[in-house]
């Protein structure tokens, strides 16, 4: 599969010169995976591809607005390219879309991978790329339905359960904003945390500041968060940030019949309407 | 056994129609609980969900957002809008730990100002019942 | 640095009564940034506003508060008087602690106090954070757009003309003149119609101001009011009208007939044509679906396969100034507007959609508009009233009511205002034609609801003999030669046959086929039924919510010529109105892009109902966002769905509400 990535990967760069190559490489702890960006056709052995590839490397194709990139992605990292697109944030033709069908991939701890694969990776609905121009591996069938057992637990759990929940979650904040740096739908010049006048949030981590900045950012992302998880995998003090945004995702499937990320056209949500629907949990 | 408990509910009103049925509650010289504090809005629409937000972070016991009749709209598909992000906000916000009962959406048109009365009755009466938020 | 003055009113006793004033007053002043606050009677009079502006520039006041009756009430006139007292008219914000406090709690004095003294605090936190708005001027383009050449656009051009300014008044048909040129009599002064239409035509093709383009549709229309660039689709005639003389000579030889569009079906009309004798302009056009030579040109463009046609020309070889041009191509012509009024009337249902009446399946079962055509001197069958299937003179005519109307089972469950009325007229008309025709009605209700209509339809009652039967026909057919309508008579309570000689379906009005295209490229609303969608239905009928378009006439719903011509002329009334400025004063509560924050995601774009906000790139390259402040009506919709908070709506800002926001708890 690697050598596939890797011929596709150059034949593109030896026809624009001056583009480049987002892909994954091995990390200086000889065993994980990181971004790499090539930028010469021979370097191209670099390119690794792995269950250590946790990173969504979509996010970087936003600081190569009007050059020519090509990117390797997973399932996931293709929803995030598609919502871009949707967004009015990329031009389709400058990029080259790597796919691969992903095995899923695991978590990695302490100098150690373990052996059973992320959260996000077991419940995974799409294993082949929603967008791609070149695809690599046999193309998967797609497991059934979305599991939303992990939501469905705090649902289950009583209002006062839940508050002290979250409460205890969100308190942990430190409004690091690793969350938003790392997230594809996070892409904004100034955040709505970073404007001082008017104040939508303090900047203190303080447990009634945390928990507007963390609704606000969910909020922000309903029906666009593309569930690549990787919010959740760089926060540092471990807060469920997919069990946040997965119950909006679950809303928006409900409410709206609306997957973000399947394709590039469809209108999200929030920028349409149907006259004749009745939300009967509003109404 | 006297009552304590006053809840405290913001109210953002769109201009055309549920302010004016405010209004007309008032020139109809109805009562209603002095619970609510109003706040005049253009279109339902203009009602970022942050301020519904921070309504609820900085204490209030309830939220009312009020429109116009979906189609009856003065800026056409204003409270169309709302609906969704209330649709979504409201069920998520239920899901961290606020009851959905404390965030209400209503149309309520310039002509029904004893709907509003009500309403506001019976979203304080809701209130008073369910007791203090618990954070 | 903000110096607010607040105000309270006693409104007398209204709001006096029930609060304490002084309490309020007090709290007021220690209010952040309240310079003074002081109390008034009446702060709508002339004397409560002169103790405000003195108190203004007593106090070198930069911010008003005035705690009164609602805004929605007395915003414009407190409004005025801060402008008068030199301070611009959007530094004010009114606290509504009349309508909304002292009214609606007037059992509890304590509690109104402490919420009055609550929305004073929210008034004071929003209007510290009030900017100076100024509205802009946008010019005004003194020219108008008439869509539609019936009667109803021929009385507003003739008005707008007549009133000095240039209109446009455009047509697809060939000619001008609409429905009413159908028509034989109008109800319920039995005016001829053409007599009564024609010269208003006439004024229309010599009036100075007006310029007639017909045979011609609107292909796009951008702009806002005053402002309007629309594009014209001008079809081809193959006529040249700039060297045709109408003199006639074409379409007397013309070979090849179809049937008439004008005389619906009932006659046949030439391929060059005019499509009644008194049309403007009486210049023809030629139907290139007919045309023998039309057909030859095609024939030969496909490759000459199968049966060659006639190389006719006849009308090109006769024509004495050689108008006939088949080279003639579809012209787009583009114009500037300030006004644009839609006129574009109604077209009769179509009762063939009756099948249980036999509509389309019998020649006998005629619509009502079909009888006006056999009733007029210039119809297919110069004025004699005869059937269809043999040329004789029916002795028994049987008149269906609602036919396309007030009839769930057909989705037209509206009443079509008119038909009870033509319909009587027809039975008068009958009987003139012929003493000796019976008439029978089948109705289920008479709607005589204009003036002298009630005594119209007695004449039709008493004069014409005219019978009128309570029921829905369930069933007409035929038997023999004569046609059979099978009806429950209501008020007998059983059902009864009608042999009729001739049948005719009172047919509805609806609008004319693809009004909701049109309305889509004016971006102005229609109902389910097509028809356009007035401003307000009682107080703005010939407005729409889009400024700078008007709706007259039997587009916006069924009505008579009468309530035709008044809107025609209320529309006009609208448009020199609006005319009569040379510049338009736009209100200032728009919104405005940040540039630097906006992220070019376009949400602000889809959802804006007016249109008003487009993209353009920034220097560095960036797509933004960008409102047009003349079509921004200061919704705030694209401010509540913008995510960086790039958007904001200026007199409701971000930082306004969030403050009101704040201060309940500060």
């Amino acid at each position: 599969m690697i050598e596939i990535i890797r011929n596709k990967a150059k034949e593109w760069l030896e026809k624009n010169e001056d583009g480049c190559v987002i892909g994954y490489e091995r990390a200086s702890d000889g065993m994980t995976a990181r971004p790499v960006f090539i930028y010469e056709p021979h370097m191209m052995g670099k390119l690794i591809f792995d269950e250590t590839c946790v990173h969504n490397l979509s996010k970087y194709l936003l600081n190569r607005r009007g050059t020519r990139t090509a990117v390797v992605v997973k399932p996931c990292d293709s929803r995030g390219i598609n919502l871009l697109i949707n967004e009015h944030q990329l031009d389709r033709d400058s990029i080259y879309i790597i796919g691969v069908v992903c095995p899923g991939m695991k978590e990695s701890h302490f100098g150690r991978i373990e052996d059973h694969p992320l959260s996000k990776c077991r419940r995974c609905l799409h294993h082949t790329p929603a967008v791609y121009d070149v695809l690599v591996g046999e193309p998967q069938p797609e497991t059934a339905s979305h599991d939303y057992s992990d939501v469905a637990r705090i649902e289950g759990m009583s209002l006062q359960e839940r508050n002290a929940f979250w409460k205890e979650q969100f308190g942990r904040c430190i409004r690091c904003y690793g969350c938003r740096q790392i997230c594809i739908g996070c892409y904004c010049q100034e955040c709505f945390v970073d404007e001082l006048d008017p104040l939508w949030v303090g900047i203190r981590s303080c447990p009634e500041d945390n928990w507007i900045w963390n609704i606000g950012r969910a909020f922000h992302l309903s029906a666009r968060c593309i569930s690549c998880g990787e919010c959740e995998r760089v926060c540092p003090v471990g807060i469920p940030l997919m069990l946040a945004n997965r119950k909006l995702e679950k809303e928006s499937a409900d409410l709206f019949d609306f997957e973000p990320g399947m394709d590039a056209a469809t209108a999200p949500p929030f920028a349409t309407f149907i006259k004749e629907e009745t939300l009967e949990k509003v109404e | 056994m006297e009552l304590t408990y006053e809840p405290r509910i913001v109210g953002f009103l769109c201009n055309w129609c549920s302010y004016a049925g405010a209004d007309l509650a008032g020139t109809s010289r109805t009562n209603y609980p002095a619970n609510i504090r109003i706040i005049r809005v253009p279109c339902s629409g203009r009602v970022d969900p942050l301020f519904i937000v921070k309504a609820f972070q900085l204490g209030a016991d309830g939220v009312l957002v009020a429109g116009c009749h979906p189609g009856d709209c003065h800026y056409s598909d204003g409270n169309y809008h709302t609906r969704r992000r209330v649709g979504l906000l409201r069920p998520f916000l239920d899901y961290l730990g606020l009851d959905k009962a404390r965030l209400r959406l209503e149309w309520v048109s310039a002509s029904e100002g004893k709907r509003f009365s009500e309403v506001v009755l019976s979203f304080t009466d809701t209130l008073i019942k369910m007791g203090p938020r618990s954070s | 640095m903000a110096r607010v003055g607040v105000f309270i009113c006693h409104c007398g006793t209204n709001i006096s009564g029930a609060m304490d004033i002084t309490r309020v007053v007090e709290a007021a002043r220690k209010m952040p940034m309240v310079v003074t606050a002081s109390d008034n009677k009446y702060t709508c009079s002339e004397p409560g506003q002169a103790s405000v502006r003195q108190a203004i520039a007593d106090n070198k006041l930069n911010r008003v508060v005035i705690a009164a009756c609602s805004p929605r009430m007395h915003e414009p006139t407190f409004r005025k008087a801060v402008a008068a007292a030199g301070l611009n008219p959007y530094l004010l914000e009114i606290a509504n602690i009349r309508e909304q406090c002292s009214w609606v709690h007037a059992h509890d004095r304590k509690k109104a106090t402490d919420k009055a003294i609550e929305l004073v605090k929210i008034a004071v936190a929003k209007v510290i954070r009030h900017e100076p708005l100024y509205p802009r001027e946008v010019p005004v383009t003194k020219r108008a757009l008439v869509i539609g050449g019936g009667i109803t656009g021929i009385q507003a051009a003739l008005d707008i003309a007549n009133a000095g300014h240039e209109v446009v008044l455009l047509e697809q048909e060939p000619t001008i003149g609409g429905r009413m040129a159908q028509l034989d009599k109008t109800f319920p002064t039995l005016d001829c119609s053409a007599c009564i239409l024609t010269p208003k035509m006439v004024d229309v093709a010599n009036h100075p101001n007006i310029r007639l383009i017909t045979y011609a549709e609107i292909k796009e229309v951008r702009g806002f009011v005053g402002n309007f660039k629309v594009e014209i689709m001008q079809k081809a005639r193959k006529v040249d009208h700039t060297k045709c003389t109408g003199c006639g000579t074409c379409w007397q030889k013309c070979p090849e007939k179809s049937p008439s569009e004008f005389d619906l079906g009932l006659g046949n009309r030439p391929s060059i044509y005019i499509p009644f004798a008194q049309a403007v302009p009486a210049k023809p056009v030629i139907d290139t679906d007919h045309c023998r030579y039309i057909k030859y040109l095609q024939w030969v463009a496909d490759g000459e396969q199968g049966k060659k046609p006639p190389e006719c020309r006849i009308c090109e070889k006769i024509c004495p100034t050689g108008s006939i041009a088949w080279d003639q191509e579809p012209q787009t012509i583009t114009e500037e507007f300030g006004a644009v009024v839609v006129a574009t009337g109604f077209q009769v249902y179509d009762h063939r959609h009756y099948e249980e009446y036999g509509g389309g399946a019998y020649p006998d079962v005629i619509s009502g508009m079909q009888l006006e055509r056999l009733m007029n001197a210039s119809g297919p069958t110069g004025g004699e009233i005869i059937r269809p299937s043999d040329g004789a003179h029916p002795k028994t005519v049987a008149f269906v009511c609602c036919v396309g109307s007030r009839d769930q089972a057909k989705g037209r469950t509206y009443c079509s205002k008119v038909c009870c009325m033509y319909t009587a007229k027809h039975a008068i008309m009958l009987k003139e034609h012929d003493p000796h025709v019976q008439c029978y009605i089948f109705y289920i209700d008479v709607r005589a609801g204009g003036k002298d209509f009630e005594e119209f339809y007695l004449r039709a009652l008493d004069d014409a003999g005219a019978i009128y039967i309570k029921g829905r026909p369930s069933k007409i057919y035929q038997d023999g030669k004569k046609m059979i309508v099978l009806v429950e008579h209501a008020l007998m309570g059983r059902p009864i046959e009608v042999a009729a000689d001739l049948v005719v379906l009172a047919t509805g009005m609806e609008p004319r086929t693809g009004a909701d295209r049109l309305a889509q490229k004016l971006n102005i609303s229609y109902n389910t039924y097509h028809f356009l969608v007035e401003a307000h239905p009682k107080l703005r009928p010939v407005e729409t919510q889009t400024d700078g378009i008007f709706v007259a006439g039997a587009c916006v719903g069924p009505r008579d010529i009468p309530e035709s011509v008044a809107q025609g002329s209320a529309a006009a009334a609208k448009v020199v109105g609006l005319f009569s400025r040379d510049a338009l004063v736009t209100d200032p509560v728009t919104s405005v892009v940040n540039r630097d924050r906006c992220i070019g995601c376009l949400l602000c774009i889809a959802v804006c109902p007016y249109k008003a906000i487009d993209c353009e790139t920034t220097r560095d390259k960036r797509v933004v966002a960008v409102v047009n402040e003349s079509l921004c009506k200061g919704c705030g919709l694209c401010v509540g769905a913008c995510r960086p908070k790039a958007v904001d709506l200026r007199g409701f800002t971000s930082q306004q509400i969030l403050e009101e926001v704040n201060s309940l708890w500060s």
